[in-house]
Parts: C-alpha cells; sequence; structure tokens
C-alpha cells in the first residue's frame, strides 16, 4: 500500500512527464519537486539516489519503508505502486 | 480465453508512429501503439526544434511531442506504456508477445526510432548519471555553474551543446573529426558562443572519476598523437544513434549490418503485413519532418493492405 509519492523533476525532462503520465494512468497522486524552480533541493535528490539526474521518485509505503526509482523504469515504478 | 486483436499495432510512440495513428484512425482503423519510453521519442527529449515546418519560431520537443500524441489520441489512437518483445506470423495474423501478454494484429507498423549511441569507453558505465549523461534536458539542470565536455560534433551534439550553456560556465566540446558534422546555422551558433571551446581531432579514451563523481577525460589528438585530459564535472555524449531493434535481432524480420529495418518503397518489410517507419528504417533521413511523412504513407499503405485482407 502506497502512502505517498514524491517526484524530482525539471521542466524540460521528459522522461518525467512519462512517471507523471504513468502515476495518473494508475490512479495515483504525488507530490512533485520541480529542481528548476528549487534548484536548492538538487541535492537532496542526489542524496536519495546518488545519481545526478531526473526523474527521481520516492515511493513511501504505509510503513513506512521507501523505494526509490532513477530515471522512467516501469520494470521498477510498476511493482513500487503495486 | 478470446484473444485480442487489433487492426494496427504500431510499436513506437514517436513522430512517425503518432502521425501514421493520426492518420490510421480517420480511417476508422482500431490502432493501438506501444511505447517502452518516451512518447515523442528523441524529438520529445531535444530542447528545440528547429527545422519542422510549420513552426517559424521553432518548438520544444516536449510540446511537439505532446501536441503530436493529442492529435493521434484525438481520433481514438490508444497509447499503452509497455514494451513489445517479439512478433510472429500466427495464422494469418501477427502475434506480439508483449508486457500485457499476447495480443494479436492485422497489421503491424515498426516505428521504434533510434537511441543515442554509447562511447564504449572505460569509466562510462561505471558514472552513468554520475557525471555521464545521455539527455542534456533531463540532466542539465544539474550542472549550473559547471564545467562541461560534450562528446560529438553533429547536430545532436551542437544543439544539446547550445541548451547545456543555459547551466554550464564553460563547454568543451570534443569532436573526433576535423570539423563538425551539424546542419550550418547550428555551426554558426556554436562556433559564436563564448562559453563553448571546440577540440578538433580529439577521441576521448576514459572517463575518470574519483569513485564519486567524474574528474576529467582522458583523450588522445589524433594528428599530434599526444594525451590530452579535459576536468570537467560531467561528461554529456551525443555521438550519433543506432537503431532501436534489438527485440527483432531474432525474428523473421530482415534488418541490415546496422540493425535497421529493410523495407520496399512502400514501406513494407519482409513478413506480410508487417510495415516500417522512420529514423528505424533503412536510408531514413534522421529528420523528424521525414519521419513524419514516412508515418503517413505507411497509414495509407496499410489501409490498402487492410483492404485487400478484408477481400479475401
Amino acid at each position: 500500500m502506497v502512502k505517498n509519492i514524491t517526484i524530482f523533476t525539471t521542466n524540460t525532462c521528459a522522461y518525467c512527464k512519462m512517471v507523471k503520465q504513468f502515476l495518473n494512468t494508475k490512479g495515483f497522486s504525488y507530490d512533485e519537486i520541480n529542481l528548476d524552480d528549487q534548484p536548492e533541493k538538487q541535492q537532496e535528490a542526489f542524496a536519495l539516489s546518488g545519481q545526478l539526474t531526473v526523474p527521481i521518485t520516492l515511493v513511501t509505503k504505509a510503513d513506512d519503508t521507501k523505494q526509490v526509482i532513477v530515471g522512467y523504469n516501469l520494470a521498477q515504478l510498476a511493482p513500487a505502486i503495486a | 480465453m478470446p484473444k485480442e486483436i487489433h487492426d494496427l499495432i504500431a510499436i513506437g510512440a514517436g513522430p512517425a508512429s503518432l502521425s501514421a495513428a493520426v492518420y490510421s484512425t480517420r480511417e476508422d482503423i482500431d490502432t493501438i501503439l506501444y511505447e517502452k519510453g518516451v512518447i515523442g521519442g528523441l524529438a520529445a527529449i531535444t530542447d528545440v526544434i528547429d527545422n519542422y515546418p510549420g513552426f517559424s519560431k521553432g518548438i520544444s520537443g516536449l510540446e511537439l511531442a505532446d501536441d503530436l500524441k493529442n492529435h493521434a489520441e484525438r481520433f481514438g489512437a490508444q497509447i499503452r506504456l509497455g514494451e513489445v518483445m517479439s512478433i510472429v506470423p500466427d495464422e494469418g495474423l501477427l502475434k506480439l508477445n508483449t508486457t500485457d501478454g499476447e495480443i494479436f494484429a492485422r497489421a503491424v507498423l515498426l516505428a521504434t526510432g533510434c537511441d543515442y549511441k554509447k562511447l564504449g569507453i572505460k569509466g562510462e558505465a561505471e558514472y552513468l548519471s554520475r557525471g555521464v549523461h545521455y539527455c542534456a534536458t533531463c540532466d542539465g539542470a544539474f550542472y549550473r555553474d559547471k564545467h562541461i565536455v560534450v562528446v560529438g560534433g553533429g547536430n545532436s551534439a551542437t544543439q544539446e551543446a547550445l541548451f547545456l550553456t543555459k547551466f554550464a560556465t564553460k563547454i568543451d566540446m570534443i569532436v573526433r573529426g576535423d570539423k563538425l558534422r551539424a546542419s550550418e546555422i547550428l555551426i554558426d551558433e556554436v562556433t559564436k558562443n563564448p562559453k563553448i571551446k571546440i577540440h578538433y581531432n580529439v577521441t576521448p579514451n576514459e572517463i575518470v572519476g574519483d569513485g564519486q563523481k567524474v574528474i576529467k577525460v582522458a583523450a588522445t589528438n589524433t594528428v599530434t598523437n599526444k594525451p590530452i585530459d579535459y576536468v570537467t564535472d560531467g561528461v554529456f555524449v551525443f555521438i550519433g544513434l543506432k537503431p532501436n531493434t534489438e527485440f527483432l535481432k531474432d525474428g523473421p524480420v530482415e534488418l541490415n549490418e546496422i540493425g535497421q529495418i529493410i523495407t520496399d518503397d512502400d514501406l513494407k518489410t519482409n513478413v506480410k503485413g508487417v510495415f516500417a517507419a522512420g529514423d528505424v528504417r533503412q536510408h531514413a533521413t534522421m529528420q523528424i519532418a521525414s519521419a513524419v511523412g514516412e508515418g503517413a504513407k505507411a497509414a495509407l499503405e496499410i489501409r490498402e493492405y487492410l483492404n485487400e485482407l478484408a477481400r479475401v
């Protein structure tokens, strides 16, 4: 059971848009942190993923376990929200 | 359980496929598109598209991809986010093994496009997304006030280097040959940009890091044969394209020696009912305008093919 989802994005990132579209089609809401608008959050995105890229999706489950998915990766994203 | 059968399944949802879907759905052809990556393909991750007719001020790749998608969906095309793993002829239909299970089509359009080539040098895989990148519009924002190396000298490399000047303070552009292979307007812009320094006749040998992040590119000047290092915070690689046809390699569709799909002038492959369009096809011009045109032509050929099937 998913408690909440946060996605780190940028304005020009097509893969970010795909993650949002996938979550929308599955009926999930999410919080978005746009790194163009909030560049001070870059370090937070890097700390989560260890990578300098977006999208970074943080899925928090009902038991507060967390899963970080780097990029638009359906093989990881689909089971993370199942 | 009854078979799921569609008139047309297009694999890929880039400009060729979306254009085909506009035409096919307007002909009331039941059309499904499968996309495992980004809707709009490489066009969607391009900052600005300046050579697509009808947009005199240019258009962002993301915006064009959105418009193409909306246009196709307006007439009833259905885009599924998933992957097609194989295609085989099966009792007069085409059987597709997909992430949604087995699905059947009367006709298939292969429009999977291309992806950026990798350098294949030491450090490239190790520092992927930790200093090595293939998408400027995705990852450029992490290089505000940093120093970047761009590898490549074609249209993509020049276009993306210009985009990256929004963030970086300095860009070293490493070009294997003795000139850029981009359109004149891009060459003019990139050579005049004070943030970009172009280094010709340079071959990168290794992307060197400190275990956490990239610190330099070790290269060779092929004229002097001397080693040269480029100190950098990140490397963006745009050295050409490879067709997305891995999933076809063991199947019946004929490919050429570099993996492009072989078709006749009517965009038919060697497999009955399977057509191909866009950048994945042999002799493709790698232009969005051409891909859109081929998509339209493919849809009209598919319409004829389906009409013939119905008459049999």
